[in-house]
């Protein structure tokens, strides 16, 4: 049904914010879960090659979400919303939105690429006979997709930005958009009237589902292609297993504000660093979402320094502890598992309009984040964990 | 299209990037193709990125040592490989190539700059001063005339850019939209920009760019973006760098045949002066030949003067083999003030664009600046410079650690690629020596001329200068040894070149021969003059315009461009 207020516009981008963020959250999990050294085991020196390239496409595939995460928040704040940031936690079974998408967070495997395809399949064709024995190859999971595509909420999406009057619609300030010029998306478009929504739109939806007649270059096909690839490897017969084991949907513990079902991780040390990553990236969101509200104008100087502290947060801080979790024991309950970031929201206030006292407050916590990664520091940790708490020190020092 | 009274349309020679963009273009409009390649096909991307880890010694072509298809068709890696005229290192050709399935491209930069409309009519805007060396010409076609082509080569590879900073260069207009958004650019570009950018040198102002890559951004034509490997030169792990092997693939799917180890020993001549019949040996020895309605020769512009000369073919303008040119190329080092961390993402990500053309060209020549994001690693490899530290300073252990993290992430090369210009006496001819399939190999005669020895002397003050701009400590200037040494950049072009006169020129505006009305030759040795940029993104567009041509010929009467 097309949308034809402005109200019902901005809750279906809040809608989309969430899944992007979370969709790209679970990405990266996988992500994370996959071996980097041979040391490792269950990997040949070639399949280790493969295994890279796999992690790398992820990862970009993440980033992807990420610019579509900026570019929803473009859209909602040209037609006078605020950035939408927050998301529920991991897991949420298939109830919980109206497309039915479940959102988990599970290594790298058959199950979480047969969801991965789910989420990216494209909206106007149902899903070829080729990809569905595919799936079915790959094992039936506990859940049956039935999901309706992201693309349908684009759709909506797009009939709202298309039906309502421009000159009504587009009340946001120019300046509050951002660009290339502060966060650094090179594709990141400014949203100022109808022409330019519909771009972001087509960006987000020919970036996930490709263009039509030409899939080859969509997130869809990479993923298919990554799951034919591995059920290949699997039938030599090799003994290759590309993945830590980690454990799924964890949490750091009780008391980090979850209000989902997860699975609390059992060792105190991984807890901590799970804990740490839980606190990093929610600073790193609110920060975020700041420079994307405020208006350039009046902000600058903040708003770039809240954007490459973030960016900076997100392969130097992030990505680290997140991979090093995954060399980190679970707990007894999970014999043979290994921990995981649950990228956990936790409780807290958004950033004030003020730019210096939300400056301050960031100060303030990010210094708090040092000194619990100092202290980590003294304990045994993964070399990765080691470092992501160094790159967190260095990050808090000049700020 | 006429009866078949030869075995293909068209044969082509070469299966690089031009011949394969050719045969691709011609296979996919129904033509019957045929690419004869004189080497082997390259195994998989892990074996050869794994061959260059263990290779001892490293350069471009230590990733590809095969015995025999080294013996068979030789690959040359550098100077001390060719036959040279002059044993003076300063008087030497010293850029090699690969003779492989997918030809050179296998290890290249994947840098894709576009000539400007300036370095089409180089004898028309600076002809006429006392020190413009004389051989300098304009092409017979101009900027604008390539311009489509540019384009769809640009699709072809899949390029991502900028067009912000691209557009109108020069006076140099893009009409369409790079394929793809730039590579973001390293750290140390941003950084190293932030110094530099809006300073003057010699009036020029400086303005980092990013540079167009032939190299996925995103998802393109159903290759992987760029991981940042950083191991672009001597291969892409994953296929994300495009290569010619991309375009031979496209070819044999669209109904190309491939020969592979065929190395063509000779091209007969008809009574009527067309040529038809390619005749080759096997790495066995074995002779072989086919026939085509054209022939395409699309070998480099060392290979292809050499089986023209060879044939006795092409050749009434006596220019085969003549004007050979590279670029010059040369490195400075220098400690930055702070970590700039290279060694992550591409080995070189932004430019400096500025001193590529201005009036300054009447007496000097152009020059790119390229930023370098591999730290030091041409001067001396990473594992070199923790010997010298264990060996010479005695540190080991955290002090070890200490002092590579101190230095390697303040490691900074900055280079330059100076236009070469056309010397009639600096050429391939044929040596005496043969190669292991009693093939004669080229001899080669390469001298620079003071015009772009000069371009190379501004262009090694201009890097010093950016040094001092950005603060920059320990540095090491080959200058100060010797101002007249140079590199190669790996730009084989010339040899064979474009002209509308056929007694100075040995191809038309589309590649056609003066001399052989089937006969086309594709590849940079068509460049009458060669610029500053990169020559592989211009060699592409001129090869799709002549396989348009080409299929006019045989009377294909539309031919489709792809828009992946």
């Amino acid at each position: 049904m097309p949308v034809t207020t402005r109200s019902d516009l901005l809750k279906l981008l809040c809608e989309a914010a969430e899944l992007e963020h979370g969709i790209a959250c679970s990405y990266l999990y996988a992500a994370f879960s996959l071996k980097r050294d041979i040391s490792e085991g269950g990997m040949t020196w070639e399949e280790q090659q493969k295994v890279r390239r796999w992690a790398a496409q992820i990862y970009f595939v993440a980033s992807q979400e990420m610019l579509h995460l900026a570019l929803v928040w473009n859209l909602t704040t040209a037609i006078g919303g605020t950035p939408y940031y927050l998301r529920p936690n991991f897991p949420q079974d298939s109830t919980y939105y109206p497309l039915k998408v479940p959102l988990k967070l599970e290594p790298f495997g058959t199950r979480s690429l047969r969801r991965f395809i789910q989420y990216e399949h494209p909206e106007t064709t149902p899903i070829e006979a080729e990809v569905r024995e595919l799936l079915a190859r790959a094992g039936e999971d506990e859940e049956e997709f039935s999901f309706a595509s992201i693309g349908e909420l684009y759709g909506s999406i797009r009939s709202g930005f298309e039906q309502i009057d421009g000159k009504e619609l587009f009340i946001g300030t120019p300046t509050q958009q951002m660009t290339p010029e502060f966060v650094h998306f090179p594709d990141l478009v400014a949203v100022k009237d109808r022409v330019s929504a519909l771009r972001a739109i087509d960006e987000i939806t020919e970036q996930g589902e490709g263009r039509k007649g030409h899939r080859e270059n969509s997130h869809f096909v990479a993923f298919v292609t990554m799951l034919k690839e591995l059920l290949e490897s699997r039938a030599t017969g090799s003994g290759f297993s590309p993945s830590r084991p980690a454990m799924r949907n964890p949490s750091a513990g009780a008391g980090h504000g979850y209000a989902a079902n997860p699975n609390p991780i059992g060792n105190p040390l991984a807890g901590r660093v799970a804990g740490l990553f839980d606190s990093a990236y929610s600073l790193m969101l609110r920060m975020l979402a700041w420079s994307f509200e405020f208006d350039s104008v009046d902000a600058g100087p903040q708003l770039k320094k809240f954007c490459n502290v973030a960016i900076d947060f997100m392969p130097r801080v992030l990505l680290p502890l997140g991979e090093g979790l995954m060399l980190m024991p679970a707990g007894e309950k999970y014999p043979g598992k290994t921990a995981g970031p649950g990228f956990g929201l936790t409780r807290h206030v958004m950033l004030p309009p003020d730019a210096k006292n939300a400056e301050t407050l960031c100060r303030e916590r990010i210094h708090e984040l040092a000194a619990i990664a100092g202290d980590l520091l003294k304990q045994p940790l993964p070399d990765p964990v080691k470092a992501g708490c160094r790159h967190l020190q260095a990050i808090a020092g000049p700020f | 299209m006429s009866p078949a009274k030869n075995d293909f349309d068209v044969v082509i020679v070469g299966a690089g990037v031009a011949g394969a963009m050719v045969a691709y273009r011609l296979a996919k409009a129904g033509a019957r193709v045929v690419m004869l390649e004189a080497g082997i096909r390259n195994p998989a991307r892990p074996q050869i990125a794994g061959a260059y880890a263990i290779a001892p010694i490293k350069s471009p072509h230590s990733a590809y040592v095969q015995i025999e298809a080294d013996a068979k068709a030789p690959s040359p890696d550098g100077a001390a490989d060719y036959e040279q005229a002059f044993p003076e290192a300063d008087r030497q050709y010293k850029s090699g190539y690969e003779r492989r399935t997918g030809g050179s491209t296998w290890h290249w930069l994947g840098h894709t700059p576009r000539m400007l409309r300036s370095d089409f009519e180089m004898k028309s805007r600076y002809g006429g001063a006392k020190d413009f060396p004389l051989a300098m010409v304009d092409w017979p076609i101009t900027y604008d005339d390539l311009e489509p082509w540019y384009c769809d080569a640009e699709r072809e590879m899949g390029v991502a850019g900028s067009d912000e900073e691209w557009n109108d260069l020069f006076d140099s207009p893009r009409s369409q939209p790079f394929p793809m958004s730039m590579i973001w650019p390293s750290y140390s570009d941003m950084w190293i920009a932030e110094k530099i950018n809006g300073k003057k040198f010699e009036g020029l102002e400086y303005r980092v760019r990013s540079t167009p890559s032939a190299r996925n951004s995103s998802l393109y034509d159903g290759r992987p973006p760029c991981a940042g490997n950083s191991i672009c030169v001597p291969v892409c792990p994953i296929g994300a760098k495009y290569d010619g092997y991309v375009h031979v693939k496209k070819a044999v799917d669209a109904g190309a045949a491939l020969w592979e180890q065929c190395a063509v020993n000779g091209i007969d001549k008809d009574a009527d002066g067309s040529v038809h019949t390619i005749r080759f040996l096997t790495y066995g020895n074995v002779p072989g030949k086919v026939s085509g309605d054209i022939v395409v020769i699309a070998a480099n512009a060392i290979e292809t003067p050499k089986l023209l000369l060879i044939a006795k073919l092409a050749n009434s303008s006596g220019q085969v083999g003549c004007n050979l040119m590279d670029h010059l190329s040369k490195s400075t080092y220098g400690l930055a003030p702070e970590k700039l961390f290279p060694f992550r993402g591409p080995p070189s990500t932004s430019g400096i664009e500025s001193f590529r053309d201005g009036p300054f060209r009447s007496n000097w020549a152009g020059f790119r600046v390229s930023l370098n994001n591999d730290g030091w690693s041409r001067k001396s490899s990473p594992q070199a410079q923790i010997i010298q530290l264990v060996t010479e300073k005695k540190l080991i252990g955290a002090e070890l650690q200490a002092e590579l993290f101190e230095s390697v992430t303040r490691q900074v090369r900055l280079s330059c690629s100076v236009e070469v210009t056309p010397d009639h006496n600096n050429k391939v001819e044929l040596s005496n020596n043969t190669d292991g399939l009693k093939i004669p190999k080229p001899k080669l005669t390469f001298s620079p001329s003071d015009y772009s020895l000069r371009g190379l002397a501004h262009a090694t003050k201009t890097l010093r200068d950016i040094f001092r701009c950005i603060g920059a400590t320990n540095i090491i200037d080959p200058n100060d040894a010797d101002p007249r040494a140079f590199d190669g950049a790996g730009h084989i072009m010339g040899t064979c070149r474009m002209g509308k006169d056929p007694s100075q020129s040995v191809v038309d505006a589309h590649c056609r021969s003066h001399d052989h009305h089937n006969l086309f030759i594709v590849g940079s040795s068509v460049f009458p003059t060669v610029g500053s940029p990169n020559p592989t993104l211009t060699l592409a567009a001129l090869a799709l315009r002549a396989a348009q041509d080409v299929g006019k010929q045989l009377g294909i009467k539309k031919q489709r461009q792809t828009k992946p």
